[in-house]
């Protein structure tokens, strides 16, 4: 565990990559314009990124493969609802409630 | 007469509140697993206010718990936030004509929410302060609920029974914005990509997997629309 003062330099150092990332072509300004058609392509960034952040939770348990787990089934709920409503707390209740039913009530 | 300002916080805050809710539980979740490497209550706010980014923080927490050298953390943030860059470049036109210190601001608080909801009216939009206003007024509004909920996080990580798998909610709120996203065809292929991508290059060094994953879901989704409007017009 990192303590004390290393700590807080290991968080200004992460707050770095923060400002780096984000800041990136904001505080460039006019001279890192990008050509229209490369905003064009970047439309799809936020698509393709949740993606590669939400499959890899929903199809891998400890980095193997697994296409078969309650995860997936819950996932498969919570897309069922957010086409039907737009309440903002139903996938959160039931896509909770479907994973602890499985993994405790079936033991899968 | 309304100004442009307010008439641009009014339209960002209508795109941005029905998936703001979904950031509630993922700070909390962001709270409790700083609380649970053993973070004080001040560092873990801490890490909270300078970072600012649940995914690189929930990402370097194993390195910081098992005491991993600082290059290391530092490259591994840099990689969990690699997404920003893109977004940056795609949301940079409209802040051209604002100031250094508007700049710093809109970086520091640019998030995957936000700019889900506005950065396609940034982009249409010719009005300066209309498009300061569509930014800050989501930014600023999601930042402040966003510390509100990984302090109640962090306060109440010992309530919350271990067993309950907490960490998947935050995978819930990152789907709830997702399948709004996925109207069109190349869309839908640019997620299908991305996510089955990710999961395939997933043994990549220095989690760089998502990264190459995000860009060749980005490269489908383009070919695919370029592909559609090609037979349109035929």
């Amino acid at each position: 565990m990192i303590e004390g003062v290393w700590l807080w330099i290991t968080l200004a150092a992460l707050s770095l990559t923060t400002m780096l990332t984000r800041g990136s072509f904001i505080l460039i300004g006019e001279k890192g314009r990008l050509p229209p058609l490369v905003q064009r392509a970047l439309r799809y960034a936020p698509a393709a990124a949740l993606a590669a952040l939400i499959v890899p939770d929903l199809l891998l348990d400890h980095g193997q493969l697994q296409p078969f787990n309650p995860k997936l089934v819950a996932g498969l709920v919570i897309v069922a609802i957010a086409l039907r409503t737009r309440n903002p707390w139903l996938p959160f209740i039931l896509g909770m409630g479907v994973l602890i039913a499985l993994r405790k009530g079936l033991g899968w | 007469m309304e100004s442009a300002f307010r008439r641009g916080a009014r339209e960002g805050m209508r795109a941005f509140l029905p998936i703001s809710v979904g950031l509630m539980p993922w700070a909390m979740v962001t709270g409790i697993a700083m609380r649970s490497i053993g973070l004080s209550e001040l560092e873990a706010m801490g890490m909270s206010l300078l970072v600012f980014a649940a995914t690189a923080q929930l990402g370097t927490l194993p390195l910081i718990a098992s005491g991993a050298p600082l290059w290391l953390i530092f490259v591994t943030g840099l990689v969990l936030n690699l997404r920003f860059v893109i977004f940056s470049a795609a949301i940079a036109p409209a802040f051209h004509e604002h100031s250094i210190a508007r700049r710093l601001a809109s970086s520091y608080l640019l998030t995957d929410g936000v700019f889900a909801a506005v950065s396609e009216r940034l982009r249409t939009s010719d009005d300066p302060q209309w498009r300061w206003g569509c930014y800050l007024a989501p930014s600023l509004y999601g930042w402040l609920i966003w510390q509100v909920c990984v302090l109640i996080g962090v306060l109440g990580a010992g309530a919350v029974p271990r067993d309950w798998s907490l960490e998947f909610m935050a995978t819930i709120a990152l789907m709830v914005m997702l399948v709004p996203m996925v109207r069109t065809r190349p869309m839908l292929l640019a997620a299908l990509v991305g996510g089955l991508g990710a999961v395939l290059l997933r043994d990549l060094p220095l989690r760089l997997g998502g990264v190459v994953a995000i860009a060749l879901g980005i490269a489908a989704g383009f070919v695919a629309e370029h592909w559609q409007e090609r037979r349109a017009a035929r």
